[in-house]
C-alpha cells in the first residue's frame, strides 16, 4: 500500500464546488433558520461562479444540504427549460453528480425562482426559492439596521398603515407577486416574488422550505407543518390572481397559474406556468402512464386546505 | 414566439457562448501576457476590485471576458472564493512601502519629499496619432511611459546601456507618513497603544456577513474592492455639495508592499513577494467638533489614484458625517459592491412573466373597481367576479 492508493484523487473542486467551510456555516444557519421560522439569518454568501441575483443565494443552500443520492429539479418561472433554470442544474449536476428531474413528485430538492409546483409537495422534499430581497420592510423602511429593530420588536405598524392606505385609494390590495406573509404568528417573511397563487402553498406544507438571498447575504425558512398567513385585514381577505375564465392554449388545463400571451390582434391567450404539470396532463390524455400528484388547487380552484382562503364580503 | 426564444435550455446556452466567442475572436496566453504586461491599471483595477492579487488570472480574466470589467471581477472574485486560506501575512506598515509616488496637497514640502513618481497627471490630453503610422518610430511608445516596476531597471539598463529614467542618486525606497508629523504636533490624535496584531483573528468581510454599523476592518475592506465608478460617483456627491466636507488630500501613495510570512514550522519571516499597493489619506477640521483633523482612509491592491482618493473621502464622511445618504456607511458600502450590483442590474434581464402577470392582475382588479369594468383583458370573465378567485365553497 502507499500513500497514494490512501489518498483521495485530486479534485479540481470540492465536492458540491463550496469548500466545507462554507458548507459547514450555511448547514448551521439553515438550523438556524429552521429553529426560528420566518427570521432572516445573515451568512456570508460567496461568490459562486454566477453573477448575482441569478440565483446564488438559492444555489449556495442547495449546493450545502445536496448528497450523491438526491434527485434535483431546477425551475425558473415554473419552466424546467427557461435558460437560466438550465444553467443552474447543469452545474449543480456537474459538481454534486446527482441526478435531474422534471418530476416535482420524484426531487427530493427543488430549486425554483418565482413559482411553487401545482402538484404538493411532500415530507421527503425541501424547496429552495432564490430570493431577490429578503426584507418585506423594505417598502417601509430602506435602513437595513433599522428594520432588523422592527422585525426585533415585531413592529409591523407600518406594514399595517401601508395596506390601510392601500384600500383607502385603490379599494384593493396592491401588492403583486411577493407578497408579505407572517410566518409562525411573529416573523414577516418575503415568500419570494412567488405569485400570490402560491403564497397558500407555504402554510401547513409538509415540505420544508428554505429561502435564500446571495446578493443580500440572509437566508431564512418555513418548516414543514407551519402556519403562514398574508398579512390582510379581517374584512377584506387576501385574494390570489384571476384564473376564472383562463384556459391554458398548449393543454386545456384550468384553475391552475397561467401566465398571459399577448396576441397580435390585442387578445391574450394563456399557458400553464408549471410546464411539467401541463406536459404530464397532455402526456395522460395521449394515454402515456404518467402519475399527476394531487395539486394545491383542484379543478375547480378551490384550495386542499378548507377555508384558508375566504370570500371576501362585499 | 417571443417566450421560446427565452428558452431552449442547455443547447441555447451552449449556442449563445459559442456565438460569443466567434464574435469577439480566440484568446490565447501571448494576448493574456500582453494585457498583463500593456494594461497594468486596467489589471490593478479588476484585481482591486475582485480583491485577488493575481497579475495574470486577472488578464486572463480581461481576456476571456473582452474587457467586461464587471464579468472580468466577477470571474475572479469566484475563482477567489474557491481558494483555501494557507496563511496570514503580517500586516504593512505605510513607511513599509517601497515608494514610486507620494504626494500631499496639504504642504509645499514634507518630510522626505513630496516625489511624483509615474503619473499621467501633467501630461496633455493629446492623442498619439503617430503610434498608428506603419513604421514610425522615434517616438516614446507607450509601453516606455508605463512605469517601471523594480525588476524592470536591470533590464532596461541592459538593453539601452544608460537609462534616462535612473537618477544619478537613487530615492529612498521608504518614506515616513505625513500622518506622523501630524501626530508629533498635535493635529491628528495619536495611535493608539495597539497589541499585536493576529491577522488571522481580524474581522473579514469575505467569510462573514456586514452588519451596520459596520466594524472598521469590514468597511476598510469594503472599500478596498469596492466598485471604482460607484464610489467616485457617491463620492462625487459630496464633492459638489449633498453633504459637504472639506477633505483636504494629506497624503496620495503609490508603492510596492513586501508580502511577508512567517514560516509555519521555523517562525522565522520571509518575503513572498510584492505587490503593488496604493492608498490615500484625507484629512478634515473640526472633525466631530474637536479642534483636530479628522482623518479618512482607503487603500487598495493595484494603483488606483482615483478610487482610493475618493474612497478615502468617503470613509472620512462616514465617521463624521451627517444623515446624508453618501454619509451613511450601509448606503455606500452596499451600493458600492461591483459584483452584487453589476449582477442585480443584469438580472432584470431574466425572465419576470410570472411576476408581472401578477402585477398586471392587480392592476386590473384595482382599475375595475375604478372603472366597474371587467378586469380581463379579454372581456370574457365578466360575469365571474375577481374576488371570488380560489374561493371555498
Amino acid at each position: 500500500m502507499t500513500l497514494a492508493d490512501l489518498a483521495f484523487p485530486p479534485q479540481d473542486y470540492s465536492y458540491a464546488f463550496l469548500d466545507d467551510f462554507a458548507k459547514r456555516e450555511l448547514r448551521r444557519r439553515i438550523l438556524k433558520a429552521v429553529a426560528i421560522p420566518g427570521y432572516q439569518v445573515p451568512y456570508a454568501s460567496r461568490e459562486m461562479p454566477m453573477a448575482r441575483g441569478w440565483g446564488t443565494g438559492g444555489l449556495q443552500v442547495t449546493l450545502s444540504i445536496v448528497g450523491p443520492r438526491d434527485v434535483v429539479k431546477v425551475i425558473d418561472q415554473g419552466d424546467d427549460a427557461s435558460v437560466n433554470a438550465a444553467n443552474l442544474r447543469s452545474f449543480i449536476a456537474r459538481m454534486a453528480g446527482v441526478r435531474t428531474t422534471t418530476d416535482a413528485l420524484e426531487a427530493t430538492i427543488i430549486q425554483s425562482r418565482h413559482r411553487i409546483p401545482e402538484e404538493r409537495l411532500g415530507e421527503r422534499q425541501v424547496l429552495v426559492l432564490q430570493v431577490p430581497d429578503p426584507e418585506p420592510l423594505r417598502q417601509v423602511e430602506a435602513n437595513m439596521s433599522l428594520a432588523r429593530e422592527m422585525h426585533a420588536e415585531a413592529d409591523y405598524a407600518r406594514m399595517w398603515l401601508g395596506l390601510y392606505e392601500q384600500l383607502v385609494r385603490y379599494k384593493e390590495y396592491t401588492g403583486g407577486a411577493d407578497y408579505p406573509v407572517v410566518v409562525n404568528g411573529r416573523y414577516l417573511m418575503n415568500p419570494s416574488p412567488i405569485p400570490r397563487w402560491d403564497n397558500p402553498k407555504l402554510h401547513q406544507a409538509a415540505h420544508l422550505t428554505l429561502l435564500s438571498a446571495g446578493r443580500e447575504k440572509r437566508l431564512y425558512a418555513v418548516p414543514p407543518y407551519t402556519d403562514v398567513y398574508p398579512i390582510e385585514f379581517d374584512d377584506v381577505p387576501f385574494r390570489v390572481e384571476n384564473q376564472d375564465g383562463h384556459v391554458c392554449r398548449l393543454t386545456g388545463v384550468t384553475q391552475k397559474f397561467l401566465t398571459e400571451i399577448p396576441q397580435a390582434d390585442g387578445r391574450a391567450l394563456y399557458e400553464i406556468s408549471d410546464t411539467d404539470y401541463g406536459a404530464k396532463v397532455v402526456a395522460r390524455e395521449r394515454g402515456e402512464p404518467r402519475t399527476i400528484g394531487a395539486t394545491y388547487y383542484d379543478d375547480e380552484g378551490r384550495f386542499y386546505h378548507a377555508g384558508y382562503l375566504k370570500r371576501r364580503a362585499r | 414566439m417571443t417566450y421560446v426564444a427565452a428558452r431552449g435550455g442547455e443547447e441555447a446556452i451552449k449556442r449563445s457562448e459559442e456565438l460569443y466567442r466567434h464574435l469577439n475572436g480566440s484568446i490565447d496566453r501571448t494576448l493574456v501576457r500582453s494585457i498583463e504586461r500593456h494594461l497594468p491599471y486596467l489589471v490593478d483595477r479588476v484585481m482591486g476590485e475582485g480583491s485577488l492579487y493575481a497579475p495574470e488570472l486577472a488578464a486572463l480574466a480581461i481576456a476571456q471576458t473582452g474587457g467586461d470589467l464587471y464579468e472580468a471581477v466577477l470571474l475572479l472574485r469566484a475563482y477567489r472564493s474557491t481558494q483555501p486560506r494557507l496563511a496570514y501575512a503580517e500586516p504593512i506598515a505605510p513607511e513599509d512601502l517601497i515608494t514610486v509616488r507620494r504626494i500631499s496637497a496639504a504642504f509645499k514640502d514634507i518630510p522626505g519629499g513630496q516625489i511624483l513618481g509615474p503619473s499621467l497627471d501633467y501630461s496633455h490630453r493629446i492623442l498619439q496619432m503617430d503610434v498608428l503610422e506603419e513604421g514610425r518610430g522615434g517616438a516614446p511608445s507607450p509601453r516606455d511611459l508605463l512605469p517601471l516596476s523594480p525588476g524592470d531597471r536591470g533590464e532596461r539598463a541592459g538593453v539601452r546601456g544608460v537609462d534616462p529614467l535612473l537618477a544619478a542618486v537613487a530615492a529612498p525606497p521608504t518614506y515616513p507618513a505625513v500622518a506622523a508629523w501630524q501626530r508629533l504636533t498635535g493635529l491628528i490624535d495619536p495611535l493608539p497603544d495597539l497589541e499585536p496584531i493576529d491577522s488571522a483573528a481580524l474581522p473579514d468581510v469575505t467569510r462573514e456577513p456586514i452588519a451596520f454599523p459596520a466594524p472598521r476592518e469590514h468597511r476598510l475592506q469594503s472599500l478596498s474592492r469596492a466598485d471604482t465608478g460607484g464610489v467616485l460617483a457617491i463620492a462625487y456627491s459630496t464633492m459638489r455639495g449633498y453633504g459637504l466636507t472639506h477633505p483636504t488630500v494629506n497624503e496620495l501613495r503609490l508603492g510596492y508592499a513586501e508580502i511577508r510570512l512567517r514560516h509555519p514550522v521555523t517562525g522565522i519571516a520571509f518575503s513572498a513577494g510584492r505587490i503593488r499597493l496604493s492608498h490615500a489619506e484625507v484629512v478634515t477640521p473640526f472633525a466631530r467638533g474637536a479642534t483636530k483633523l479628522g482623518l479618512g482612509y482607503a487603500a487598495t491592491m493595484g494603483w488606483n489614484e482615483v478610487k482610493i482618493l475618493a474612497a478615502s473621502m468617503l470613509d472620512l464622511e462616514m465617521e463624521n458625517g451627517t444623515k446624508h445618504p453618501a454619509h451613511a456607511e450601509e448606503f455606500v458600502l452596499e451600493h458600492t459592491e461591483p459584483v452584487e450590483s453589476s449582477g442585480f442590474c443584469i438580472h432584470y434581464k431574466l425572465p419576470h412573466y410570472v411576476t408581472f402577470n401578477s402585477i398586471l392582475d392587480s392592476l386590473r382588479v384595482a382599475g375595475s373597481h375604478e372603472t366597474g369594468e371587467s378586469p380581463s383583458p379579454n372581456g370574457g370573465v365578466g360575469s365571474t367576479e375577481p374576488s371570488e378567485v380560489g374561493v371555498e365553497t
